[in-house]
Formats: structure tokens, C-alpha cells, sequence
């Protein structure tokens, strides 16, 4: 019998089939994600009379909400590492929902912090990482053009959401809106239940029904094995308890993977994407209150917002589908770093335009050059760090991106207030961005350069033991053609291996 | 010396009450267009007060500020509906005090933007003496036969001849009969006319109704940017009558607070549905009474429930729809995948059989 030419390590990902279901899926579960802390902000000014307190102490709410959101990353990659995606998704959608109704109900402001604020941001973490990992695992080849369209969601459900909450505002006010959006989030989980589960040692069907043959072969192995001599029993037990020492570091590492700190491409990703986030988001806060200020309208200035809305909507599927070309994939780094840095140059010359149309031209490249980032957000991350190791990866960077993510507007704020200008706090936002992007260049370069080198090694040392390999390659070609092969079914493969040749020799003795 | 330092603490007075009523005015303001022309003109008519207090009329100042404080203060720079276009009007106030009644001026630049009249509105919450004037524009300089008259309605006031080309009259307004319209008119070969409209400060109440629920509190507020009102009424319309919501009616369900001094709040607790309709609030001032009108929804918890529940149905239809569409695909592969399976074992069976075969013959 043939053994087969190319037995595989893992399935690879689909590329699509279900995969654009899945896309669909974080399309919404992303959106809600980043929308739903600015959608809600129309509500502040009524729930602020109705309970006497400042504006800002009901500005918490949002600032809690993205908190929350952002700091309980490693908690969700915790989880999908141990559940899988679906359950962690659609758990989270009911959180949220639970979070908005009982909101509906509250009677104080410390309590819309905790339900509106803890909940419902602790639902939309859950709901945030997992969507980013399944594309990781249903995509490979069009990965970018996925991460792209599902990054999308977010400017749409943004577009959506703020005439939608307006409507229901003034349908029926802050409490039966909040009851509704409950409602609304709900859909987070018809969004997880499109993340099927994929990958090695999960719900392919061929794994199941090959599993049970394996385990009868196993146990009939091991029984030949203890029947043999003794002499095979003493290697075989130092080996289990080498195997309970490894399973302790193993275990956390399993849960939430530390050893990325020492991954290179990650560090280098976590310090890059901190800096950023410095200036990420206080251009858009402040946007509209900077068009007041220089003497524009109300109108003209939140439509000012919907530009940048509307170019963000179509820059980020269009980034994507650049990204995945084969002159950029290679090189998608670069691209990263070059979208940041002209995140930046748009700052730095926003105080330039001192017009409407000077500021619609600002709206329009900001909106591009915004949407560019965010498309390939965690899509370098993937290309960083690779498909498995992308779960915990991702919860560790939104711990820390969600530092200066929340001084960042604050920061701008008291830059404003003691200046009296906006500009200062374009400046320091673009200084920050391109500081970061050519700090991103750099450091990518050299990365570049290094994985290159030890690809070269890696080549290196595996054309010598080649030799030795063939024969072993014989025997274990029919347990290949048996059982699928799956990180954690190797090492049991390996046990198999070695009784199975005292087994053999015997025999053919 | 003394002059010197009343007059810092006055110019940093006028500055406060100056960005109180910037904040005042520019919401207030519906029909306000460019606001760089109305901040211009609060920033020109300061430096003209500045230089109006280096004048030794300075000490008399100081006492009428004394008597009266600041928030109240006489300086209203009143608020204007601003033409847009080249020819803006233009406003001054200055302030000269003569016992306690303070007296403002306002002027208007003629013509408009529109070609020939230009309208202004003047909120006056005190008893002031008001001086109109209304000043050709140079470019118009060149007319020169034209007859000027002031009038208000039908009735014409005497004015007075300030410059060659600008006529002001002086009204005392001292109660609300006072308020109204005037304007002047300069009648030659083009006909020009300024219109000021002299009111009590408008109320600022809420064009949509405000929502709450059976049980619930509602929470509605009145404010009358930039002026301060001696008093503050709620009445509630029922039906065709309106109820004063005072002291005696129904004290422990309404609670009216007093935020600042130009807010107003009432707080309606345990509401019912009679308690839905519409709400004036009434600030009282020196020349007159003002109304804002406001609306009370008041729905039963089952009007959000509706909506609820749909959308919590369409959620777990879809949801239950696509657990079954993948357990049927699923069934679909398994049995396929079964088929395969049996395929291989019934080969590998085959060849285990030779294998086997083989080894007994090696054996043998």
C-alpha cells in the first residue's frame, strides 16, 4: 500500500465555505464591540438630569464600558483557549444583554457603572477576541481580506446605531431603550453561533470516528508492552513523571501563553501598538468640538464625523484585499508601520486647514488612513505570532493597548484646556503616531532580517538527519494513515512508536 | 491708585459676566449664523468698555456695583440677530451708571444684507434705559437728502441727531409697555430701515416630549441662558385649564429645585398616566413673564416590551436555525465520512490479512 505523499500537522484553514459565515459573524460581533461605547453617549445628557450628576461623571460610563472591554482581553483568550469560541461568544452576548436590562432598570449612577459599564464591557470582551481568533483559524491565504471586512463592522454599526438609539431615545426614552439594545445585543449570540468550531482534535468528523480505533490500538499495545519484560516499564515511567513536571507550566501556558514575552515579533508588536494608541483615538473625540471652535455649526460639524465614517467603511475591505496581494502580504509590516506613520502626517497637518473644506479634505484622509490601521490591527498580529499562539497574544496586547487607550483623550483634553488650542493636541498625536510608525519600520526590518536568517538555519539543520529518518518513515506510515495527526495526538503518537518496535523486533525475531 | 485697582477688579468683573453671557448667548440664539462675527463684536464692544472705565466716571461706577453685585449686573450685551453678509450689525453696549438705573446702548449699522432693513432682538431682563441708534454705513454716505423717523407701531418718537450720519432715541423702559418694536426708518432716494425688538429673555425649554414610565420619575428642566429670574412657576395643563403646581398641590410627588440661578427644575415621583400632557414653566422678571413650554409621555413598561420580545424571538429562531442547518450538514459528512471509513478498514483488513499470512509463513 502507497503511503501518502503529504501527510499534514494540522487541517489547514478553509479559506472560505463557512468561512465567510464566520466573517459575517465578526462582522457583527466586532461592530457592537467598537461601536457600542460610542453609540451610547446620546443618552448621557438625559440620564445626566435625571440622576443631578455632572456630564463627566456620566462620561465614566463609556470610559468604563472600553475599559472593561479592553482589560478583560486576557480573560477572554483564557477562556476560548479552554472552551473553544462559540460558548465563549455567545456567553458573552447574553452578558450583555443581562447588562442592558438590568441598566434599564437602575436607579443610580453607581449601579448604570456596574451594569452598563462592567457587564456589558465584560460581555463585549468576550465577544471582541473571540471573533478576531476564528478568522485566524478559518483564514490563511485570504486572511487579510477577512480581517478587513469583519474590521468593517465597526464603522457600520457605528453609522447604524447613532440614528437607531436617537429613534429609540425618543421613542421611549433612556430606560426602554436601554431594554432594547439589550435586546439588540442579544444578536452577539446568533453571531457566535456561526463560529463553528475548527481545527486539530475538535468536531472533525474523521478525528472522532478514528479515535476509537486508535485508543483500541493503544490499550492492546500497552497491554503487549507490560506483558513483555520489565525492563520496558522503568523507561516508560520516568517518562510520565517527566510528562507531570512539563504539565504544570504546560497547564498555564495552555490558559494564557507568557512565554510570547519572549517572542520577538510580539514584543515588537505590544511596544509599536502601545505608543500608538497614545494618539489614536483623541482626533476623533475631539473633532467636532475643534470644528465648533473654529466657528462651524453643529451640523456641519457632526457631519464632519460621517465622512470619516463613510471613507472608514470602504477603506477598510479595500485595505484588505491590498494587504492580501502578493506584493504587500510579504511585506505586510511595512504597510502597517507606513498607515500609522500616515495616520500621523494627516495630524500634523490638520492645524493647517482652518476652512470647512480644508477640514472635509482632513475628515476624508483621516477616515482613510484610520480605517487602513484598524483593517490591519490584528491582522500583523497573525502574521506575527502565528494561528495558535494568536489567542493568547491578542488578550495580552489589549491589556496593554487599554493603558493608553484611556489616557490618551485626557491627555489631549488637559493639552487643550491648558494651551487654549487644538492644534497642540493634533501635534502631540501626530508626533506619537509617527514616532511609532517608524518605530514599527525599524524594528520590522530587523525582524525581517532575523526570521530570515533562521529560516535559513532551520533549512540547514534539517537536510542532515534526513538520512536517518527514511527508516522510521516506513513504519510509521500506516499509524499515519490512521489517525489525523494533531499537536496534542503526537505525543502519544511517539509513545506508540517505541513499543510498537519492541513489538515488531520481537515478532520478527 | 484705588482707581486703578477698582479697575483691574471691574475689568476682571465685566470679563466673567462677559463669558457668562458668550455661553448664554450663543445657545440661546436660534437664528445665530456666524458666530466669529458676534465674538468679534463682544471683543470690540470690551475694549470700548476698557477704555470707558479709564474715565473718571470710574468711582461712580463702583458704587452703583457695589449695590447691586455682579450677577446681576446691568452689563447685558444684549443679543442680536445677525445679518449674515458684509454688512453686520454691530453692537455696543456701554454702561453709565446714574443712581441705580443703568443705561445700555445699542446700535445698528444700516443697510442690511438684505438691501434695506436690518432686524435685531434685545433681551432685557431689568429695568434699563435703553438708547437706539441707527448708523448710515459710510459706503452710503453719499445720499444725501433723506428724512429719518423713529416710530414705534404707529407712533412716532423724537429723535435725536448724534453724528451726521446716525439718529438714537432714548427709551425708558420701565415696565412691560415699554417693550415692543422700533424702528427707524431713513427715507430718501434708497429706504432704509432698522428694526429693534426689545423682549424679556426667552425661555429655553425642550421642543421633543420628554418619556418615562408608570412609577418612574420624570425630570424636566427650564433655563433661561445668561439672566437671572426673580421667580420661577410650574403650571400643568389639564385639559383646557392650567394648574399651578405650587406648595399646597401634592408636595410629597413634586419637587421643584432651584439648580443655578437661571435653572429650574421639577421632579415628578411615582408618575401616573394623568400625569402626561404638557408643563409650562414661567420665569418672572422685572419687565414681564416668560414661558417655556414642555411635554410629559408617560408609558406603561409594556411599550418597550413589545419590541423586546420580537427581537429576543428573532434571536434564538436564528440562533436555533443555524445549530440545525450544522447538525445537518454534519450528519451529511458523518455518514459520508463513514462510508469512507469503511472503505479503508476493509482494505487494511485485506492487507493485514497478507501481512498476517506472511508472518506465519516466515514463522513456519
Amino acid at each position: 500500500m502507497p503511503p501518502p505523499a503529504n501527510t499534514r500537522r494540522a487541517p489547514s484553514p478553509p479559506d472560505g465555505g463557512w468561512g465567510w459565515a464566520v466573517v459575517f459573524g465578526a462582522f457583527v460581533s466586532i461592530g457592537f464591540a467598537y461601536a457600542f461605547p460610542k453609540g451610547i453617549a446620546i443618552f448621557f445628557k438625559e440620564i445626566q438630569g435625571f440622576f443631578g450628576t455632572s456630564y463627566s461623571e456620566v462620561a465614566w460610563v463609556s470610559s468604563i464600558m472600553l475599559a472593561t472591554t479592553y482589560g478583560a482581553g486576557p480573560i477572554s483568550s483564557i477562556l476560548v483557549n479552554r472552551y473553544g469560541s462559540r460558548p465563549v461568544v455567545m456567553f458573552g452576548g447574553l452578558l450583555c444583554g443581562i447588562g442592558m436590562v438590568s441598566a434599564a432598570f437602575c436607579t443610580s449612577i453607581m449601579q448604570l457603572y456596574i451594569c452598563v459599564g462592567f457587564i456589558t464591557g465584560l460581555g463585549l470582551a468576550l465577544n471582541l477576541q473571540p471573533s478576531v481568533i476564528m478568522i485566524g483559524k478559518y483564514f490563511l491565504k485570504r486572511r487579510p481580506i477577512a480581517n478587513g471586512l469583519a474590521m468593517a463592522g465597526s464603522p457600520v454599526m457605528l453609522c447604524t446605531l447613532a440614528p437607531l438609539n436617537q429613534f429609540l431615545f425618543d421613542s421611549f426614552g433612556w430606560r426602554g431603550s436601554f431594554l432594547i439594545l439589550g435586546a439588540i445585543l442579544l444578536n452577539c449570540c446568533v453571531a457566535g453561533a456561526l463560529f463553528r468550531p475548527i481545527g486539530p482534535g475538535t468536531t472533525s468528523v474523521k478525528t472522532q470516528v478514528t479515535v476509537e480505533g486508535k485508543g483500541a490500538l493503544k490499550r492492546d499495545v500497552t497491554e503487549d508492552a507490560v506483558e513483555m519484560s520489565s525492563p520496558t516499564n522503568l523507561p516508560m515511567k520516568n517518562k510520565t513523571e517527566e510528562e507531570g513536571d512539563r504539565d504544570c507550566c504546560e497547564k498555564i501556558n495552555q490558559y494564557l501563553d507568557f512565554s510570547l514575552f519572549k517572542h520577538r515579533g510580539f514584543l515588537i508588536y505590544l511596544i509599536g501598538n502601545v505608543l500608538m494608541f497614545l494618539g489614536f483615538f483623541a482626533p476623533i473625540i475631539f473633532l467636532a468640538p475643534y470644528a465648533k471652535h473654529i466657528g462651524i455649526d453643529e451640523y456641519s460639524a457632526a457631519f464632519l464625523l460621517s465622512i470619516l465614517a463613510i471613507v472608514d467603511i470602504v477603506a477598510r475591505p479595500t485595505t484588505g484585499i491590498i494587504a492580501n496581494s502578493k506584493w504587500v502580504r510579504p511585506r505586510i509590516q511595512y504597510f502597517f508601520s507606513f498607515s500609522i506613520a500616515f495616520n500621523g502626517i494627516c495630524h500634523l497637518l490638520c492645524p493647517l486647514a482652518s476652512s470647512y473644506t480644508g477640514l472635509v479634505i482632513y475628515s476624508v484622509f483621516f477616515g482613510l488612513a484610520f480605517g487602513m490601521v484598524c483593517a490591519m490591527l490584528f491582522e500583523t498580529l497573525m502574521d506575527l505570532v502565528g494561528a495558535p499562539r494568536f489567542t493568547s497574544a491578542v488578550g495580552l496586547v489589549t491589556i496593554a493597548e487599554c493603558c493608553t487607550i484611556l489616557l490618551g483623550p485626557p491627555i489631549g483634553g488637559t493639552l487643550i484646556d491648558t494651551f487654549g488650542d487644538y492644534k497642540y493636541m493634533f501635534i502631540k498625536c501626530g508626533v506619537v503616531m509617527v514616532l511609532a510608525g517608524t518605530f514599527l519600520f525599524i524594528m520590522n526590518y530587523y525582524n525581517y532580517r532575523m526570521l530570515a536568517k533562521e529560516e535559513k538555519e532551520r533549512k540547514a539543520k534539517e537536510e542532515d538527519p534526513k538520512t536517518v529518518r527514511t527508516e522510521n518513515e516506513g513504519r510509521n506510515n500506516w499509524i499515519k494513515e490512521t489517525t489525523q495527526d494533531g499537536p496534542e495526538l503526537e505525543p502519544l503518537r511517539e509513545e506508540q512508536e517505541e513499543p510498537k518496535k519492541e513489538v515488531n523486533g520481537i515478532i520478527e525475531v | 491708585m484705588l482707581a486703578a485697582f477698582a479697575g483691574k477688579c471691574l475689568g476682571g468683573l465685566l470679563l466673567l459676566c462677559l463669558y457668562l453671557s458668550l455661553s448664554g448667548g450663543s445657545s440661546a440664539d436660534p437664528a445665530m449664523t456666524t458666530q466669529d462675527a458676534s465674538s468679534q463684536s463682544q471683543a470690540n464692544s470690551l475694549t470700548n468698555m476698557k477704555n470707558e472705565l479709564s474715565e473718571p466716571m470710574a468711582t461712580t461706577q463702583i458704587v452703583s456695583w457695589q449695590t447691586q453685585g455682579c450677577p446681576s449686573d446691568p452689563v447685558t450685551l444684549g443679543h442680536e440677530v445677525s445679518v449674515p453678509g458684509p454688512n453686520l450689525a454691530t453692537k455696543e453696549s456701554r454702561q453709565t451708571s446714574n443712581q441705580s438705573i443703568t443705561s445700555v446702548q445699542y446700535e445698528l449699522l444700516l443697510p442690511g444684507a438684505s438691501g434695506t432693513s436690518v432686524e435685531t432682538t434685545i433681551s432685557l431682563e431689568k429695568v434699563v434705559e435703553v438708547e437706539l441708534t441707527c448708523i448710515l454705513d459710510k459706503e452710503y454716505s453719499y445720499l444725501k437728502s433723506f428724512q429719518v423717523s423713529w416710530k414705534r407701531g404707529n407712533e412716532t418718537i423724537s429723535h435725536t441727531n448724534k453724528t451726521d450720519n446716525s439718529w438714537s432715541i432714548k427709551v425708558s423702559v420701565s415696565d412691560s409697555s415699554k417693550l415692543g418694536s422700533y424702528n427707524c426708518t431713513l427715507k430718501g432716494e434708497k429706504e432704509l430701515s432698522g428694526i429693534f425688538h426689545l423682549q424679556v429673555p426667552k425661555i429655553k425649554g425642550k421642543e421633543k416630549p420628554t418619556i418615562s414610565y408608570l412609577r418612574d420619575t420624570a425630570v424636566m428642566t427650564c433655563e433661561c441662558p445668561g439672566y437671572t429670574a426673580i421667580s420661577w412657576t410650574w403650571y400643568m395643563t389639564n385639559g383646557s385649564k392650567q394648574i399651578v403646581i405650587n406648595e399646597s398641590l401634592l408636595t410629597d410627588r413634586y419637587v421643584i429645585s432651584k439648580k443655578s440661578a437661571s435653572i429650574t427644575q421639577l421632579k415628578i415621583l411615582k408618575l401616573t398616566k394623568e400625569d402626561g400632557g404638557e408643563y409650562w414653566c414661567e420665569a418672572a422678571f422685572e419687565l414681564g413673564k416668560s414661558e417655556g413650554r414642555l411635554e410629559l409621555k408617560v408609558l406603561s413598561f409594556m411599550a418597550p416590551l413589545k419590541p423586546f420580545i420580537a427581537i429576543v424571538i428573532e434571536v434564538v429562531i436564528l440562533v436555533a436555525l443555524i445549530v440545525c442547518y450544522e447538525i445537518y450538514s454534519t450528519k451529511v459528512k458523518r455518514t459520508e465520512a463513514e462510508k469512507e471509513f469503511d472503505q479503508i478498514e476493509h482494505l487494511k483488513s485485506e492487507d493485514g490479512g497478507l501481512e498476517s499470512s506472511e508472518a506465519r509463513q516466515r514463522r513456519i
